[in-house]
């Protein structure tokens, strides 16, 4: 009887799912609270609407860029895919990722999009993706260490000089910078790039302007910094650095967040947390910025029933209320990307931004000035991909530290290699 | 004699020395570090012995992650593959060793060569080949390509051992009347079976530890092996130590576990089976 | 012994048409891809010819992968062979703890490379590495060192993590061949006056001929093939002092997006193989002994 009854259940059950639209959602964040924040979400929606069924299928970030498009040419593609600036581009050049301006402005409308924000996923006429949630860098320290040392926080690349000599001393490097063929280094190296004046890396026409006195000027000061990081630096990515940091081996470090770290596995103590705005090149205060992800959600599909499905999928997450559990799903890292967002309490009222409260303001603050590099001033080109995929920022940068070629000499071989890249 | 004793024995004591060092010391210490607290492993003084004790990493992995699910997967694969690998390999094995035929030769080099077609260069038409056959996100497509990696050293190593079964038992038993098939599964597998033993396992490890194709042909959480899910469950950007470690951990454990009971006989099975 | 063409092909057949089908198959689309422009898989592009293949011969990243491939065989060989002779060797004494050892040798074989690689980033990690600190513990070093920091270095420790995990599997085999050997052979020689060293070069090496010659082949092959290791750790860095040829294909193909280069790459590189394949084995394939 049971089992009729289970078999009546389980027809029932096939026929009303497959009336609903099946939407299937791809991220890279698999850490296994990110899934459950995300997963609880889901099911709020799925119950909220029972025509939409919205499932999460975690990819990894290491094979994501031979996936997508591998899944897009096979057909298998999701319906949504989470992805970072440098992604869309190809995406949107396959004919994957679809335009979504007018979701976009009316989402914007209503919770208000940080305007660098869009920049990242504006070109060729069209937005290719929705904002999700920003990151930035920020110059993390021990405030105690500093007054130890007897220095100020540094606010200028010569400040920043002196302090990493002042704090290098005995088991502890000054700081913590990477030097590895890879998007940390990336990111860091043009945090630097963008503080000197040289955040444009195209030209209005296309054509690259990478190989500039402010761009050498970055690459010097950051070959000159590295002397005072880890032997080992070469091949980091952001968790040996946030290692380094959190275990006192580094006493600054460039990061998106140390702040979950710093909590669970270096004491935390709040008081003696400090972050501060990316110095900037001497004389060049005006440039201050840094170098900003925001991570955002592409819709990959034509179907206007699945098309229809993944947008009110997007806009329940955006939503306050929902959107501070969303982006908190790793508190201290995912900073709001809207106006709306970044005042919705449920992201203000997680346990760990209210004990890092100051902290995460100052994130907040630095990452609303923050930009990409190709993605400035409305000089974009999809060719940009060809330059982020394969780290060239970086590795130019290798082409000094470890190649061990002037800055000079650096960057204009880094040009020549990124003007064959983007052909 | 008494000079050249004490070289050996010099030999002996060093190559144990280095051997304990090299490949055994790195296991004891994940292990051991891996029930350390967050602090101490990532302290820039480390410790041999530990000086703390959490189970908080392991916690974590068995109860808030995917682990089961992945282990499940794991071991579905690894099983299929290796049960297909032997059947194949036991039947070519059979085939190139005692049935000279046409092409014998050219046959059992070819797939020594299978390897010198490397997994990446196939990764992106298999998958569109697999796309096109709707095998993408299956089980059956990640034993597919184990089997293919397994197999080719698999016959070559059985094929060793069936060298061995002297050829006066099979034929004695084809003048009693007995038919191929009652050979085979009556004389050559018995007789073979430490031998096949130690290809099994061998082909069940090729498959446990694949990464590359288990990454890209699989894309649903319900269905990734346990390398898969270990690199996934990592934080892009942090890296919780602890976490990875007991993950690591756990992920050989299986495998570990398995040796306890059959390890001896996949090494004897090997050793004193004499591949020659 | 007369010749069972039928029911041989019978045997063999189901294997050999299992993997024809996953090698031919995909190596005809790679082979077809090579022929066109196509950047991005899944998009079209337009046929060029052998355009592809008369460009890569030009480019230095090609000579410069190559030529680390190169290294990396020739390291690993080297590397793999010392340690899988040491600990067969060893293992092939008698002493106690000996069956222990013999059965867990293999430990480092068996677990996922996934875990290969975090093993040896925290132990050689200069923050928090143990390999450091004991190298400064007992003064070979005066500071932590970057084990991944220059290209030789990171060259040297990867050919380490790799044959690290591979020689105990080798030695296993190895050790399969010395036991065939007829111990008598050992025993005549001592009566002829013969040292171990000896009996290692005369006795022991040349009855290992076909074993030596299979690791030989396959191998090489799969030392060739390495990927994952290598990726996992440092992404054909610093300065692609470790990008090897599949890295490079790899490259090409997902982060440069150039599919039909990369398909280029692949052709040549699995041409290549197969012409060390054939002249391998025409050259020390030993003469069957049946």
């Amino acid at each position: 009887m049971n089992k009729v009854i289970l078999f009546i259940f389980t027809i029932l059950f096939s026929i009303s799912s497959y009336a609903a639209t099946n939407v299937t959602f791809w991220h890279m964040e698999g850490v296994p609270h990110r899934v459950d924040r995300i997963q609880t979400l889901i099911d709020e929606f799925n119950s909220a609407n029972p025509d939409i069924n919205v499932t999460q299928e975690v990819q990894n970030w290491g094979e994501i860029y031979a996936k997508a498009p591998a899944s897009v040419a096979a057909g298998t593609a999701p319906e949504i895919l989470v992805g970072i600036p440098d992604f869309t581009p190809i995406l949107a050049d396959m004919g994957a990722a679809q335009p979504v301006e007018d979701f976009v402005a009316e989402l914007d409308s209503k919770y208000g999009f940080y305007q660098k924000a869009l920049d990242q996923y504006t070109y060729n006429g069209h937005t290719w993706a929705v904002p999700l949630w920003n990151m930035g860098l920020s110059l993390w320290y021990r405030k105690s260490d500093f007054e130890a040392a007897g220095i100020e926080p540094p606010k200028t690349w010569s400040d920043l000089k002196k302090a990493a000599k002042a704090l290098t001393k005995d088991g502890v490097y000054g700081i913590g910078l990477p030097g590895n063929k890879q998007l940390y280094t990336d990111q860091t190296i043009y945090s630097f790039m963008v503080n000197s004046g040289a955040e444009e890396i195209y030209n209005s026409d296309g054509t690259l302007r990478f190989d500039n006195p402010e761009t050498v000027a970055a690459y010097d000061v950051y070959k000159e910094l590295y002397q005072y990081s880890a032997p080992d630096a070469a091949n980091w990515t952001w968790g040996e650095a946030e290692a380094c940091f959190a275990s006192k081996g580094c006493a600054m470090i460039l990061q998106f967040t140390v702040i979950s770290t710093y909590d669970s596995q270096a004491g935390g103590d709040a008081s003696d947390l400090g972050v501060i705005q990316i110095p900037y090149a001497n004389g060049k205060a005006h440039r201050a910025g840094t170098v900003s992800y925001v991570n955002s959600a592409m819709i990959m599909t034509d179907d206007e029933a699945k098309m229809e499905a993944s947008k009110k999928f997007l806009s329940f997450l955006m939503e306050p209320g929902n959107y501070g559990r969303f982006i908190n799903m790793e508190p201290g890292l995912f900073l709001p990307i809207t106006e709306a967002g970044s005042k919705d309490s449920t992201y203000w009222d997680d346990p760990v931004v209210v004990k890092y409260k100051s902290q995460v303001e100052t994130m907040l603050d630095n990452s609303t000035r923050g930009s990409l590099f190709g993605f400035t001033n409305g000089n974009t080109f999809t060719s940009i991909s060809s330059i982020s995929a394969q780290n060239l920022l970086a590795q130019t940068l290798q082409l000094t530290l470890i190649d061990d070629k002037s800055p000079k000499d650096a960057v204009s071989e880094g040009m020549e290699i990124m003007t064959e890249a983007i052909e | 004699m008494i000079k050249e004793n004490n070289i050996k024995l010099l030999f002996l004591s060093v190559s144990l020395l280095l051997i304990i060092l090299i490949f055994f010391f790195p296991f004891f210490w994940i292990i051991t570090s891996s029930f350390k607290s967050p602090e101490e492993i990532i302290a820039t003084s480390t410790t041999i012995i530990p000086r703390s004790f959490t189970l908080e990493h392991y916690n974590k992995i068995l109860f808030n992650s995917d682990f089961f699910i992945y282990l499940k997967n794991s071991l579905i694969v690894s099983f299929s593959s290796m049960i297909i690998s032997i059947i194949l390999s036991v039947s070519a094995a059979y085939g190139l060793h005692k049935l000279k035929f046409y092409g014998n030769k050219f046959v059992e080099y070819s797939l020594l060569v299978t390897y010198a077609f490397p997994g990446v260069i196939l990764l992106v038409p298999i998958y569109l080949l697999f796309a096109k056959v709707n095998l993408l996100n299956s089980y059956f497509a990640l034993i597919i390509v184990n089997v293919l990696f397994a197999t080719p050293f698999a016959v070559w190593m059985l094929k060793a051992f069936f060298k061995l079964i002297p050829n006066e038992i099979e034929e004695a038993a084809y003048i009693d009347g007995a038919s191929r098939y009652i050979v085979i599964s009556k004389i050559i597998i018995p007789l073979a079976a430490p031998g096949i033993a130690s290809v099994a396992i061998f082909c069940f490890i090729i498959s446990w530890t694949e990464y590359l194709f288990a990454s890209i042909l699989i894309s649903g959480d319900h269905l990734k092996t346990l390398p898969v899910g270990l690199a996934g469950i990592v934080g892009q950007y942090q890296i919780d130590w602890g976490f990875l470690l007991s993950g690591a951990v756990l992920a050989s454990l299986p495998v570990i576990l398995l040796f306890v009971f059959i390890g001896k006989y996949f090494v004897s099975g090997l050793t004193e089976g004499a591949v020659k | 012994m007369k010749k069972n063409n039928i029911e041989g092909w019978l045997f063999v057949s189901p294997l050999v048409i299992w993997i024809s089908l996953i090698i031919l198959v995909p190596i005809y689309i790679a082979f077809e891809l090579s022929l066109f422009n196509v950047k991005i898989i899944g998009t079209t592009g337009k046929f060029i010819g052998i355009d592809n293949y008369i460009k890569i011969f030009g480019k230095s990243k090609f000579l410069n992968a190559s030529l680390n491939s190169l290294y990396w065989i020739i390291g690993n060989a080297i590397c793999q062979t010392f340690f899988a002779f040491t600990i067969a060797l060893t293992i092939n004494y008698k002493f106690p703890g000996k069956k222990i050892m013999a059965n867990w040798i293999i430990l480092s074989f068996i677990i996922p490379t996934v875990v290969v690689v975090v093993i040896w980033k925290l132990m050689l990690s200069s923050s928090s590495g143990v390999i450091n600190s004991v190298l400064i513990d007992i003064g070979l070093l005066n500071e932590a060192t970057g084990f991944f920091s220059s290209p030789n270095k990171a060259f040297i420790s990867l050919i380490l993590i790799n044959s690290w995990r591979w020689s105990p599997f080798l030695a296993l085999i190895i050790l399969s061949g010395l036991n065939s050997i007829n111990r008598e052979m050992y025993d005549a020689s001592k009566v002829d006056g013969a040292n171990f060293i000896q009996q290692f070069l005369f006795i022991t090496f040349p009855n290992l001929k076909n074993v030596l010659f299979v690791l030989g082949l396959v191998g090489t092959l799969l030392s060739f093939n390495i990927f994952d290791i290598i990726w996992l750790i440092t992404k054909g860095g610093p300065s692609n002092a470790t990008t090897t040829l599949p890295l490079l294909i790899y490259e090409t193909a997902f982060t440069k997006f150039r599919i039909s280069q990369a398909a280029t790459l692949s052709i040549i590189t699995s041409f290549l193989l197969l012409l060390f394949s054939i002249i391998f084995i025409k050259s020390m394939a030993p003469k069957e002994d049946d």
